[in-house]
């Protein structure tokens, strides 16, 4: 589909406004409601990371990472999945290949919006999707105070760097695996759902002291250890494996350029062949 | 083909251009038995189908057309053809002088479409909520939006569903606030696909007369398909029947009646307890003395009719109607296949 017409910032910045709105609207219908999704939420993210804390505190660490530092990877990678549940969790933006194999793109080809924009802001859901992102800055603050690291100006920067490239390499991947949904929407209509969960279940353990044949993989064709370890021991002062601390950025460039590879020609294959099984629900909230 | 009622138009005149369009769509063919399953497991069997075989016509602006064709005809390709949701095999489709593939987002701001088995309203939140994410997507100026509203929510009878989340509304509800979201950003031309799919007699009714307003004072083009012929001969002027990926008519209804001769239905109210024998036309239903024959009207004039019924002693009433269109086209239904 060609589809160069594009937004003024303006319009784009009014999209997330409106998504905010929606999600504000969405989360206040019922006083019950929210505060149970709230605290299901809190106790959710906290119970995700116990179990390997817990392993850390009864054996003083892990693979020479010490108990704070696991924290703060712990931390790091809640920071991480809370971004990524803020910006594209919602009406399965990052679980896009549900969309593709219930032919719910027909949706998205109906609205006078380039592609790229609507993938962009119809997730945002700031006040639902943040539990994971205030626990995981609580337990970030909590592991820098007791590491009694007293990070320089840019290290914030860095910070935020990191950030942006694993969120970029897990919704790359996500979208390069969803790509198979366009040409097979049945079998693959939960592909992200298993490419995600797997990313960042393995993104909260730590691959110190781990083989460099099992390392290598999952820093590169799987990258799950660029989620959470590598960039917390970069921004801990102690990249792994003598790399640069911008690897996960060339990576995330790369995953990123497949996946938009891909999904344009997977798209192309939907206008062209059509998705005779199209579900109703499930595409928007 | 067989065709009426089209004449040359300037190319501004025309909303829906579609020239010598082919869509081809595969289908996988299996074998059950343990022989088939294993030769095509390596090659596996597709089976090409022409949804549309060289389909060419126009609609021009302000018209309200019904497309219509028994099931797997190609009518809901054509729908999706035109709103840029699937692209031909083969020849051109353009909409308000716009290509779907080349255009889509300009095209988008100008075309309302709606699906009957399909909702753009977010299920989670009220209705009005749904009506100001359109708003805002498809940059409505407030004025236009409050009109449309305003219009949409008296004609419709929406005021009192505007709270309502849309997981709660009922068919016919979900409907009418779907069609009053399609038309807030004023669009020039509508696609309707099976749009009183599941609708009461009621529903079926506001919507209709919602649409024909719209049409009528408007001048918006709208295309519409259903398998309610009833309902489409009520909505459209002309119709463009489609069979089997081929346009089959395209005129008005009384032309497609008359391609079945010009079968209509004489309805007898008489004093006797048996119903009158009528060589001109055969007996379908007799009840309380109410006796309804079936008779071509092509195959005898009206006068020589009244002649014979003058003949007959015991006749109350007369009346004379035309055939169900239901009839009609099921019988062109049988011809074509």
């Amino acid at each position: 589909m060609v589809d160069r017409q594009k937004i003024s910032l303006k319009q784009f910045l009014s999209l997330y406004v409106l998504y905010a709105k929606m999600d504000f609207a969405w989360l206040l219908r019922d006083r019950v409601f929210a505060s149970l999704a709230i605290l299901s939420d809190v106790i959710s993210n906290l119970s995700s990371i116990a179990g390997v804390f817990l392993l850390a505190w009864k054996f003083g660490g892990i693979g020479g990472m010490s108990r704070y530092e696991i924290l703060f990877m712990l931390g790091y990678t809640s920071l991480m999945t809370g971004i990524y549940q803020v910006f594209f969790s919602s009406n399965n933006v990052g679980h896009i290949s549900r969309r593709i194999g219930r032919g719910q793109v027909d949706h998205m080809l109906m609205q006078p919006l380039p592609l790229p924009v609507q993938l962009m802001t119809e997730g945002f859901i700031p006040f639902s999707g943040s539990s994971n992102l205030v626990s995981g800055a609580a337990l970030l603050c909590i592991a820098v105070a007791k590491l009694g690291i007293r990070p320089p100006w840019w290290w914030a920067l860095a910070l935020a760097g990191h950030l942006a490239a694993t969120v970029a390499i897990l919704v790359a991947s996500s979208y390069l695996a969803s790509s198979v949904a366009f040409y097979a929407p049945a079998q693959a209509e939960e592909i992200s759902t298993y490419v995600i969960d797997a990313q960042c279940s393995l993104a909260q353990f730590p691959l110190s002291g781990m083989p460099l044949a099992l390392k290598a993989p999952l820093l590169t064709v799987f990258p799950a250890g660029l989620l959470g370890w590598f960039p917390s021991l970069a921004l801990l002062g102690k990249p792994p494996l003598d790399l640069p601390g911008y690897y996960p950025a060339i990576i995330a460039v790369a995953l990123a350029a497949c996946a938009a590879y891909f999904f344009r020609k997977g798209l192309h294959y939907y206008v062209k062949k059509g998705i005779n099984r199209y579900l109703a629900i499930g595409h928007r909230r | 083909m067989l065709k009426k009622g089209s004449t040359a138009t300037s190319p501004s005149d025309i909303a829906v251009d579609v020239q010598s369009v082919v869509k081809v769509l595969t289908q996988s063919q299996r074998e059950n038995a343990g022989n088939g399953v294993l030769k095509r497991l390596a090659r596996p069997e597709k089976k090409r189908v022409y949804a549309l075989d060289n389909v060419t016509f126009q609609i021009r602006r302000g018209e309200f057309v019904a497309y219509a064709g028994p099931n797997g005809a190609g009518k809901s390709t054509t729908m999706k053809l035109l709103c840029g949701m699937l692209l031909p095999t083969d020849g051109k489709v353009s909409v308000l002088g716009l290509s779907p593939e080349k255009n889509r987002i300009s095209l988008m701001k100008r075309l309302g479409v709606l699906f009957g088995n399909r909702t753009e309203l977010w299920w989670d939140h009220p209705v009005m909520q749904s009506f100001a994410w359109k708003k805002a997507v498809w940059q409505i100026p407030e004025n236009v939006y409050r009109r449309n509203l305003e219009m949409a929510i008296e004609l419709l009878d929406l005021k009192d569903l505007l709270k309502t989340f849309a997981r709660e509304l009922s068919l016919g509800q979900r409907m009418r606030a779907d069609i009053a979201m399609m038309l807030l950003h004023a669009p020039e031309v509508i696609l309707l696909d099976e749009p009183t799919l599941g609708l009461d007699v009621v529903a079926k009714r506001q919507m209709i007369a919602f649409l024909k307003t719209v049409n009528r004072e408007n001048g918006v083009t709208i295309i519409v398909t259903s398998h309610d012929m009833d309902d489409l001969e009520e909505m459209a002027e002309r119709i463009l029947m489609i069979s089997a990926g081929k346009i089959a008519y395209d005129g008005d209804f009384d032309g497609l009646r008359a391609l079945t001769g010009r079968p209509s239905r004489l309805r007898l109210t008489v004093d006797s307890a048996r119903p009158p024998d009528l060589t001109i036309g055969r007996l379908l239903s007799e009840e309380k003395g109410v006796c309804e024959y079936e008779l071509d009207l092509s195959s005898i004039q009206v006068h020589e009719l009244l002649a014979q019924l003058s003949m007959l002693h015991g006749i109350r009433d007369l009346e004379i109607q035309k055939a169900p269109i239901e009839q009609v086209i099921a019988e062109l239904f049988r011809a074509w296949r």
